[in-house]
């Protein structure tokens, strides 16, 4: 008869038996990716859709490098710090090598950093400039543009269609990625010999913008162009509008998310307006086509800018493995470095230099509403172009 | 906070040293017992202040990311070890603490808390305003691992850099359990439970508020360092209202008739946000109904759940 002690012996090792073996095949045989996603905290309503994105992404991959995919979802709540604990957490405890995902510059760059020092490979949204500038690392790569891109391929082609849009009003958030778009701006209207008039900030916290539009008006530009992100852009929009100011003047965003914003828009401020977006699901493009496929049937709807940026980041992540034919790190960061693959864009490269995906950046012209062909047909795609800043002049040394 | 029967060091000294020992031990995460003892060091400057003079502050989070961001630049920048740039971040907390303080104690109640409210958002607007020195909204990173002091023992052991944490958090306990039980900290109850009758017998209370904010600045200060410490990197939140929040929040939970609380308060605090996060995205909700019915039905929060519990069972009518 055993005793007692062998049987709790026994028992002790039954209950550990799965979780070990959990662990061992985890680490043996799937390759898992942590994701970096808000799904609580101000940004959940971001990182939920980059979150779907990703998992549907994962989904339809299945495999990279003949190895099974594992999604590990990380809550970082919005807080840069929390999401720099949970990486480590990540790399220490589940030897977690590949990244991706953030809901806001300071995550990414901060999460960019721990991912560096330990040896893993991000791909990330961020939207601040030294994603891919002064604080770039051999480990990241940014499937969006920068704000040089944002600001060149939307300003350029719509100063050739408006010769004599001269005179531009900027209300800008005043912030590191606001005052980015604004300096590019700057430049931009300089060479192509147009008037910054004026500018009005706001920070990052105002949600009421009348001042900063009388203040606009006052200054009777040809252009007003909105310099900011997410849901400010959508207010000051809505109160621009609201103040009659496409009656007599053209807007810009430089930034714009795309569907999602639009949707909260409605068509009838959207109409006339021009927009700057990473993505339109009407793009025809191979890649633009599989994932809208694939969203469609398995969500019933059409993809947005986030539930893309979400499935864009995962495909990088699974071609650069495959290209890679294996999980090694230093194997993997070489095959993205030449990476070139159908995107939601159409043919995406990235750039060894500074480790920007060089992709199409949209400038969009909101249709009327008897012009929309479907519920989600908000606006006609005016000009898809690539514009990147040398990668001497990006401030990254790699 | 009570000074009545106590004594440092105290049976209290000792189960903070255990907690602070077995807290790696029970928790999943190394970087999850870290990120507890930040939130109960700057948790502890809110009891310190609530709990022995009475004063509420909405405004820790700025001396707590004053802390992070002053120890971030010194640790990048000047290459100070990690000892010495949290003893600067300290006194920098306090220098601040003091200056604000000169105002703020100038009024009470209502008018105390708004104030306190004010620098805190002065403080996180000038942070973004100064983003070549604080990162504005990207945060200060590239914050290396530095060595505790004069080169030996590098931060980037994750179990050194807890044990270094975690007697940094200690002294910090250790200090307020001094100052409670201090003819200093008597003073103080006795401007909490009456200032107008303490100002009666001499005291100017005003100094004393003064010096309880100056103390109260530094600690938080120092969890604002510790902070920076073990992410290597300070977030724009760092000096945010939420900080302020969350750091009044752990003390509350954990009840300020003790330092033990604030400990109490942020690991229920961050164990709930860390293991209730993947299950429920709205797991905050359960937060504010963990401080409502703490305030409610525990006025002497979590800590002061066994004394309720006692006193129910006694009023319970037998059999």
């Amino acid at each position: 008869m055993r005793n007692r002690r062998e049987i709790l012996a026994a028992a002790a090792v039954g209950i550990a038996t799965p979780s070990l073996l959990r662990r061992a095949w985890a680490q043996q045989d799937a390759i898992e990716i942590g994701s970096l996603v808000s799904l609580s905290g101000t940004f959940a309503n971001i990182g939920e859709q980059v979150d779907i994105g990703s998992k549907i992404a994962i989904d339809h991959y299945k495999t990279a490098a003949g190895r099974p995919l594992r999604y590990v979802q990380l809550d970082d709540q919005g807080d840069p710090g929390r999401a720099v604990r949970l990486t480590q957490d990540a790399i220490r405890d589940r030897g977690i090598r590949f990244f991706m995902n953030c809901t806001n510059s300071a995550i990414a760059l901060a999460v960019a950093k721990e991912v560096a020092s330990s040896g893993g490979v991000y791909i990330n949204q961020a939207g601040a400039d030294e994603m891919t500038g002064t604080l770039c690392n051999k480990n990241t790569f940014r499937w969006p543009v920068a704000t040089y891109s944002a600001v060149n391929t939307t300003v350029r082609p719509f100063m050739k269609q408006f010769p004599d849009a001269k005179k531009w009003y900027t209300i800008t958030g005043q912030y590191v990625f606001g005052d980015s778009l604004l300096k590019n701006l700057k430049d931009v209207l300089g060479e192509l010999g147009g008037q910054h008039v004026g500018n009005s900030y706001h920070s990052l916290s105002d949600r009421e913008y009348s001042g900063f539009i009388t203040a606009a008006i006052a200054a009777q530009p040809d252009v007003l162009c909105i310099c900011n992100f997410g849901s400010q852009t959508t207010d000051v929009l809505r109160q621009a509008v609201s103040f009659g100011m496409k009656r007599n003047t053209k807007i810009v965003v430089v930034w714009s998310t795309g569907l999602d914003q639009f949707q909260s828009l409605g068509p009838d401020i959207c109409e006339g307006v021009y927009f700057g977006a990473n993505y339109w699901h009407g793009v025809d493009a191979p890649g633009n086509r599989l994932l809208t496929g694939v969203i469609k049937d398995k969500l019933k709807v059409t993809p947005s800018y986030l539930l893309t940026a979400g499935w864009a980041c995962t495909q990088a992540t699974v071609e650069a493995l495959n290209k890679a034919g294996s999980a090694e790190v230093p194997a993997v960061i070489k095959a993205f470095e030449t990476l070139s693959y159908e995107g939601p864009t159409g043919l995406e490269k990235v750039r060894a230099e500074d480790h920007q995906v060089l992709k199409d950046y949209y400038l969009l012209l909101g249709k009327p509403k008897a012009k929309m062909l479907d519920k989600d047909d908000y606006v006609d795609v005016i000009s898809a172009q690539k514009a990147f800043l040398p990668p001497d002049k990006t401030g990254c040394k790699l | 906070m009570t000074t009545e029967g106590l004594r440092f060091p105290n049976g209290t000294t000792v189960v903070i040293a255990v907690f602070l020992i077995a807290l790696p031990c029970i928790l999943p995460s190394l970087t999850l017992a870290s990120e507890i003892l930040v939130l109960a060091t700057g948790a502890l400057s809110c009891t310190l202040l609530l709990g022995s003079v009475g004063l509420l502050s909405f405004g820790q989070g700025l001396y707590f990311g004053l802390g992070a961001y002053v120890s971030a630049i010194l640790i990048r920048d000047f290459e100070m070890s990690a000892l010495a740039a949290t003893i600067a971040a300290s006194l920098a907390g306090c220098l601040l603490a003091a200056a604000a303080g000169l105002l703020i104690v100038r009024r009470q109640g209502v008018y105390f808390v708004m104030l306190t409210l004010a620098f805190a958002q002065m403080g996180f607007f000038l942070a973004l305003a100064f983003p070549r020195l604080t990162g504005g909204e990207n945060g200060f990173g590239n914050v290396p691992r530095t060595a505790i002091a004069f080169g030996q023992f590098a931060l980037s052991n994750p179990l050194l850099l807890y044990v270094f944490l975690a007697i940094l958090s200690f002294a910090a306990f250790a200090l307020v359990q001094r100052i409670v039980a201090s003819p200093f900290g008597s003073v103080l109850n006795s401007i909490r439970y009456n200032e107008s009758r303490s100002e009666a017998l001499g005291y100017d209370a005003r100094r004393f508020k003064l010096a309880a904010v100056t103390m109260a600045g530094g600690i938080a200060a120092l969890a604002g360092a510790m902070n920076t410490l073990m992410l290597n990197f300070v977030p724009l939140s760092a000096i945010d209202v939420e900080t302020s929040e969350r750091l009044l929040i752990a003390s509350l939970i954990g009840g300020v008739g003790s330092p033990l609380g604030a400990l109490i308060g942020a690991s229920v605090l961050s164990a709930m946000s860390d293991f209730l996060s993947p299950i429920w995205p709205r797991w905050s909700m359960v937060v504010a109904l963990l401080l409502i019915v703490t305030v409610l039905f525990l006025r002497d929060g979590l800590l002061g759940l066994g004394g309720v519990l006692r006193r129910q069972g006694k009023e319970m009518p037998n059999g």
